[in-house]
């Protein structure tokens, strides 16, 4: 692996790489449904959560209750270090793997995909009970149920089809709905940004799932687990579509911190639907 | 086991909200629902009215794209340019230019296209462009602009990007490096440039420079929304931003409480679990209301380019605004202060503190006056009126243009231009009439309508 991490940053003069093709045909047909799904939903989006919640909407975060635009990170130079590690390893060893997968036909990539999502419906429905939000995990299990059978192992999505979309959950939102903040920013090896919380509830998700142990593919031999494993991570890499310093940028670290950390805490602000808005202390960095 | 989470994917979006680049994505602003988006009568600021402020964040609606072809093959070319200055180690990662290339199997005419300010050689205008070259039949190759960080460590001799010479220069030679390396099989039987904003500014005087040099024999060149002169178009960005943001850290802080609260309270409201990518795609056509909020993403799109060229500006020039010359960053250095540091700082002062400062110093007689004249399209004027083979395509109401800029375009290239009613600045690329003319343009067929 050091090889190859290595070979990634020998300096030739010229590397010419071929890339999976682009489809533009395909993609502004998928740009135009989008856009037409996303004008009815949100045309929809007022009037239903209005009847859902009855006479009272949730309270109104203002300007102020945002939190600083400063990222608490007291340990920067390591993470720095790792996402350095990262992007190389990603340029060396993840995106050839990704592009490789990505010239697979998309009915049998979608298939893989599926797949696993089917597989970590078991661990968002425990966390969705455990969020107290029981209808999701009702929902979750019913979409379990419906794919494992219907849709052939989990092969097919046909759930998404009868009205019941996925909606994951993990072990950190748990955290999270029990009150505990996010602490700090953590650039994780390999699986990439993250905060403190984020790691402990990754860390507790693969122990679930481990637990679980379902259709018993994650125990046994190194070769099996390892194999499953290996697939999961290309097929989420090749969804990914994120590249390590496309935007050429010293201060990308900088931009990628801020984003995810407010966009977890964004989706905190949604575990807490009904509360108060909590308001940051003055002076305090976003995430401590 | 979540490599790289999709957080990242989402995370970019709702930067590109911020930014306002969410061209395909929340296009519906246009064509959506009765009241997605309440028009709001009358420009705030000023500068540019509501429909163009409001294309050119959304850009072109899906429905309205021209024909595409349904597969591009891509490659992608990494190239270490031997003119290049030592990398500074905080740009690691910048260390070769890449460009794309689409090559067709037979011989072909070659397209080169340069991206507008900040682009790298692969954005979402850039991918339209190839396909649109790629379905009519050129080898494409996509360039990032010499403002893009990756072309100014890499490719620029000066690493002070934002002069129209200079920078042309460099694109240049990186053009012939890049023609010289092209895959064997790639038969190329002409060569066109083009570009969009300051990259079909750079595309006219990349033409210009090889009809001296006639390294390339580039055969025609097509401006796609040219600024006329650079400075006072990006005068007319740093004024947009004073007008709708505010002037500093504050306005940029106020702008960001002030999305991340409407944010918050949408996704409170809806019965989502994810921040997820059609929540940001929805919410930015229901973010962005008034003309004031459209300039702020405007502006701050703009702005948010401009930070990478003064950084690096500072470093190569040593001019010590925000970097210590004698001190540079180390990879792993904290970096946020300098990067909000910049932010708050308009294009002016990068003129006054860095751009002029360094080719005061290195370009005999000119003055702060001459830099600004040079950074003209009269610099090539006479090729423009003179050489049936300079070709334009802009809108009545981009906003980087005023009335007599546009005269100017208009009295120099003659039948050779054309101006659409409506777009605002690049919010009709890629639409059925924008690239039926350009390939008209490109293949020489092209003649004005009759008014």
């Amino acid at each position: 692996m050091l090889a190859a991490v290595l070979a990634g940053c020998a300096t030739q003069s010229v590397d010419i790489s071929s890339l999976p093709a682009a489809t533009p045909a395909a993609d502004n047909a998928a740009a135009a449904e989008s856009r037409t799904e996303l004008a009815a939903a949100v045309a929809s989006e007022g009037s239903e959560t209005a009847g859902e919640n009855g006479a009272t909407p949730p309270p109104r975060l203002t300007p102020a209750d945002a939190p600083s635009m400063y990222t608490y990170d007291p340990w920067e130079r390591l993470n720095r270090f790792t996402y350095r590690f990262n992007a190389r390893f990603d340029a060396a060893v993840f995106l050839p793997a990704a592009n490789g997968y990505r010239r697979l036909p998309s009915p049998l990539r979608s298939g893989v995909h599926n797949f696993f999502g089917n597989l970590s419906e078991l661990s968002t429905m425990i966390n969705d009970t455990l969020q107290w939000r029981l209808a999701r995990g009702v929902r979750s299990f019913g979409r379990f149920l419906v794919n494992s059978t219907i849709g052939i192992g989990g092969l097919i999505d046909v759930a998404k089809h009868i009205r019941l979309p996925s909606a994951p959950t993990g072990f950190s939102d748990t955290l999270g709905t029990w009150g505990v903040h996010p602490g700090p920013y953590v650039v994780l090896p390999l699986f990439g940004p993250s905060t403190l919380r984020d790691t402990i509830g990754l860390a507790g998700d693969i122990g679930t799932r481990y637990g679980i142990n379902l259709f018993d593919l994650y125990r046994g031999p190194f070769w099996k687990t390892g194999t499953l494993d290996v697939a999961d991570a290309v097929d989420e890499r090749a969804n990914t579509a994120f590249r390590y310093y496309a935007t050429g940028s010293p201060f990308e670290y900088d931009d990628i911190r801020f984003l995810y950390v407010r966009k977890r805490l964004l989706e905190d602000t949604g575990l807490h639907r009904h509360a108060q808005p909590k308001r940051p202390a003055p002076g305090a960095e976003a995430g401590q | 086991m979540h490599p790289c989470p999709r957080a990242f994917r989402l995370l970019l979006i709702l930067s590109s909200v911020v930014g306002a680049a969410a061209a395909s994505a929340a296009a519906f602003a246009t064509a959506g629902p009765a009241g997605a988006l309440p028009q709001t009568a009358g420009p705030a600021t000023g500068l540019a009215d509501s429909a163009a402020l409001r294309a050119t964040v959304f850009g072109t609606p899906p429905e309205d794209m021209a024909p595409l072809p349904a597969r591009v093959p891509l490659t992608e070319i990494d190239l270490k340019l031997p003119w290049a200055n030592p990398v500074p180690a905080v740009f690691w990662f910048d260390k070769k230019l890449r460009v794309w290339l689409s090559a067709q199997q037979t011989p072909a005419p070659l397209a080169i296209v340069i991206a507008g300010t900040g682009g790298d050689g692969n954005t979402t205008k850039l991918a339209t462009l190839r396909a649109a070259l790629y379905g009519a039949g050129y080898h494409v190759l996509t360039l990032p602009s010499p403002t893009f960080p990756g072309f100014i460590v890499s490719a620029s001799r000066t690493g002070v990007a934002g002069d129209l010479r200079q920078d042309g220069a460099d694109l240049y030679s990186a053009m012939q490096t890049i023609v010289a390396h092209l895959p064997r099989r790639v038969q190329i039987t002409d060569i066109d440039v083009l570009g969009y904003s300051l990259g079909g500014a750079e595309a006219a005087v990349v033409k210009a420079i090889d009809a001296r040099e006639g390294k390339l024999h580039i055969h025609r060149a097509v401006m796609i929304n040219p600024p006329v002169s650079l400075f006072t178009s990006i005068g007319r960005l740093d004024r947009l931003f004073a007008l709708s943001i505010g002037t500093g850290d504050a306005g940029i802080e106020r702008l960001y409480r002030q999305l991340y609260a409407e944010l918050a309270n949408l996704y409170r409201a809806s019965d989502r679990v994810e921040l997820d990518e059609d929540f940001l795609l929805g919410a930015a056509a229901v973010v962005l209301k008034t003309d004031a909020e459209f300039s702020s993403a405007i502006a701050l799109s703009f702005r948010l380019d401009l930070v990478n060229m003064f950084f690096a500006g500072d470093l190569y020039a040593g001019t010590g605004v925000v970097v210590d010359p004698q001190h540079p960053p180390h990879v792993g250095d904290p970096l946020e202060k300098i990067e909000m540091t910049l932010r708050a700082m308009p294009f002016s002062e990068y003129f006054a503190r860095v751009f002029a400062p360094y080719y005061l110093a290195h370009r005999a007689n000119s003055t702060a006056k001459s830099l600004i004249a040079e950074n003209r399209l009269d610099i090539i004027g006479d090729a423009l009126h003179g050489d049936p083979d300079y070709y334009a395509q802009t809108n009545s109401d981009d906003l980087i243009l005023d009335k007599p800029e546009l005269n100017w375009l208009e009295h120099t290239l003659g039948d050779r231009i054309v101006v659409y009613d409506h777009g605002g600045h690049l919010g009709n690329l890629g639409d059925r009439s924008q690239i039926a003319d350009m390939l008209a343009m490109l293949g020489g067929r092209w003649h004005r309508p009759a008014p």
